[in-house]
């Protein structure tokens, strides 16, 4: 008993030192941004020579200028809050229908592999054999195609009579994740020794249930960082979806650059945002990582 | 002998191939196991002999034959699989325990899924056993924190907490460093005296001597030769039972 909490504690000692380590970092840039903004912008009645100095050269130099035309005139910054508003909502759905579209299809495709044996013909086989076949052909398509292509085909093809590009974009992102993460969690679930699935089975189990208490929580300590892999190209991918007209992080980005003819601020900024984004979700990642660690060694 | 209503598990002609009758795992393999009874399967390596074991429970699909359990035909397709493997206990080579989950767990799963017990029942029961075993001061542990010999006693009480009608042993020994093997034996002996129905193989030749009450000689799919302990070893007949013994021994 003492041994493995001790472990445990552990485990969530080098976590809280990372967290720790994070709010450190992030404090020491609020402080930095802080103190730009209190010499820059904070209305200081009779202010010191030197700040003055300051502020005069600041907004006269070219960066300030362009920054100022790009971000601050026109309220221009509000595409890429907006944008980034979209490029959230898009991904977390997409996330969520790709992770049920992939289990299902993982659960399909390997399940039918362990059965086939097990159901001697009959009914029940010749449904799962037409599932799997399917889901068979759901991955070709979609892993043989580019994702733009797949995007244009649901808005102007499948879905010409909406305009709603929200839920394209949702519906073709989620799809093809969809595929990538079936295939995921069906490495994973093979990468789980066969014993396991035996000793379930011999204790009493079912099918499912084996899949359920005992090969899934194992698979998916294996599949954990290509599934987060998966969904950090997932957001950096929805940037495409300028090709149907939703303005979501990328095309904000590139509205402001087709308005003020200066493309570094904007192009920079987004890819900024995309890096920060995917930092903090990697690192999010390592945190559960190590968490989901402790019980294995 | 033929009517007795003691046996628990009755074997007729069972035949496993593979590659459409190209390899015969299994060849025509008939026997009655009795209630009580220490069958200890033995023979070369590619014999059938874990085929024959892992067939009790369905692990593997006969391809012909027929297996009664308590007088039902397992194979029959009225028959639930699961309900009865609930009654097989099987011991694993590689223990195949689950690592992510605690030993308690690892023991408790089954019974509260499977037998409807509630959490307390099911790890009262689970530290009764881990005391029989002398391991209930790990119960807290991971399978990774344990050795071969400890994982083994486990994997054999997590089976008993199901409360099995028989014991499957599928060579449980062979994977173990040398020195953690005689502790094993020494669960499985316990067991053996407590009047448990136990079908082992194992190359444990002391223990098929010392604790079997039937020892089964099996090669390429067939049973050459079943006796007792005794007469197996000390009066062998049949020439490769021979110089099988020979070599092991």
């Amino acid at each position: 008993m003492s041994n493995s909490t001790s472990v445990k504690q552990a485990g969530k000692n080098s976590n809280s030192a990372k967290i720790i380590k994070v709010l450190i970092i992030a404090g020491i840039c609020a402080v930095i941004v802080f103190a730009a903004y209190a010499l820059l912008f904070m209305p200081l009645g009779n202010p010191p020579a030197w700040i003055a100095s300051v502020r005069q050269a600041f907004f006269a130099s070219a960066f300030w200028i362009d920054f100022e035309n790009n971000f601050i005139t026109d309220d221009r910054y509000m595409y890429i809050v907006k944008g980034l508003g979209v490029t959230f909502e898009v991904t977390f759905f997409a996330v969520l229908l790709g992770i049920v579209l992939g289990v299902i299809v993982a659960l399909v495709r390997s399940s039918y592999d362990t059965l086939k044996e097990e159901l001697k013909g009959g009914f029940g086989k010749a449904v799962l054999y037409f599932f799997y076949k399917l889901c068979g052909i759901y991955l070709t398509v979609i892993r043989g195609t580019p994702v733009v292509v797949q995007l244009m085909i649901i808005y102007f093809v499948i879905f010409a009579s909406s305009n709603n590009k929200i839920l394209v974009a949702v519906l073709a992102f989620g799809i093809n994740s969809g595929a990538y993460v079936a295939e995921i969690i069906r490495g994973g679930i093979m990468s789980v020794d066969k014993g396991q699935f035996e000793a379930g089975r011999s204790l009493g189990f079912g099918y499912v249930r084996t899949m359920a208490f005992i090969i899934v929580p194992q698979a998916f300590k294996t599949v954990l960082p290509a599934l987060a892999n998966e969904f950090i190209v997932l957001i950096k991918e929805t940037s495409v979806s300028g090709y149907v007209g939703l303005q979501e992080l990328t095309k904000g980005g590139d509205i402001i650059r087709s308005r003020t003819y200066s493309a570094f601020m904007p192009l920079i900024a987004v890819a900024i945002i995309y890096l920060v984004i995917v930092m903090f979700f990697s690192w999010l990642v390592s945190l559960l990582e190590r968490r989901l660690k402790n019980s294995e060694r | 002998m033929s009517a007795d209503n003691n046996v628990i598990i009755s074997v007729k002609d069972l035949k496993k191939y593979y590659n459409g009758g190209e390899v015969k795992a299994l060849d025509g393999v008939t026997t009655d196991i009795k209630k009580g009874e220490v069958v200890v399967v033995i023979g070369p390596s590619g014999s059938g002999k874990s085929t024959f074991l892992r067939s009790l429970n369905l692990l593997e699909r006969p391809t012909g034959g027929s297996i009664t359990f308590e007088g039902r035909d397992i194979m029959a397709p009225s028959t639930d699989i699961n309900k009865l493997r609930q009654k097989m206990g099987m011991v694993f080579q590689h223990f195949n325990l689950f690592p992510h989950l605690t030993i308690l767990r690892n023991m408790t799963i089954a019974p509260m899924k499977l037998n409807g017990l509630s959490k307390e029942e099911a790890e009262k029961k689970a530290l009764a056993l881990l005391e029989r075993v002398g391991l209930a001061d790990r119960a807290g542990a991971y399978p990774s924190q344990l050795s071969g010999g400890q994982k083994q006693r486990i994997a054999i009480v997590r089976a008993l907490a199901m409360d099995p009608e028989v014991m499957l042993f599928d060579e449980p020994t062979s994977a173990l460093d040398p020195e953690m093997v005689g502790e094993v034996l020494e669960v499985m002996k316990h067991l053996a005296e407590a009047g448990m129905t136990m079908v082992c193989v194992t190359h444990e030749m002391g223990f098929a001597r010392e604790v079997g009450t039937r020892v089964i000689f099996m090669d390429c799919g067939k049973i050459i030769e079943e006796n007792t302990p005794e007469q197996i070893f000390t009066n062998p007949q049949n020439d490769r039972l021979k110089s099988f013994l020979e070599k092991v021994l």
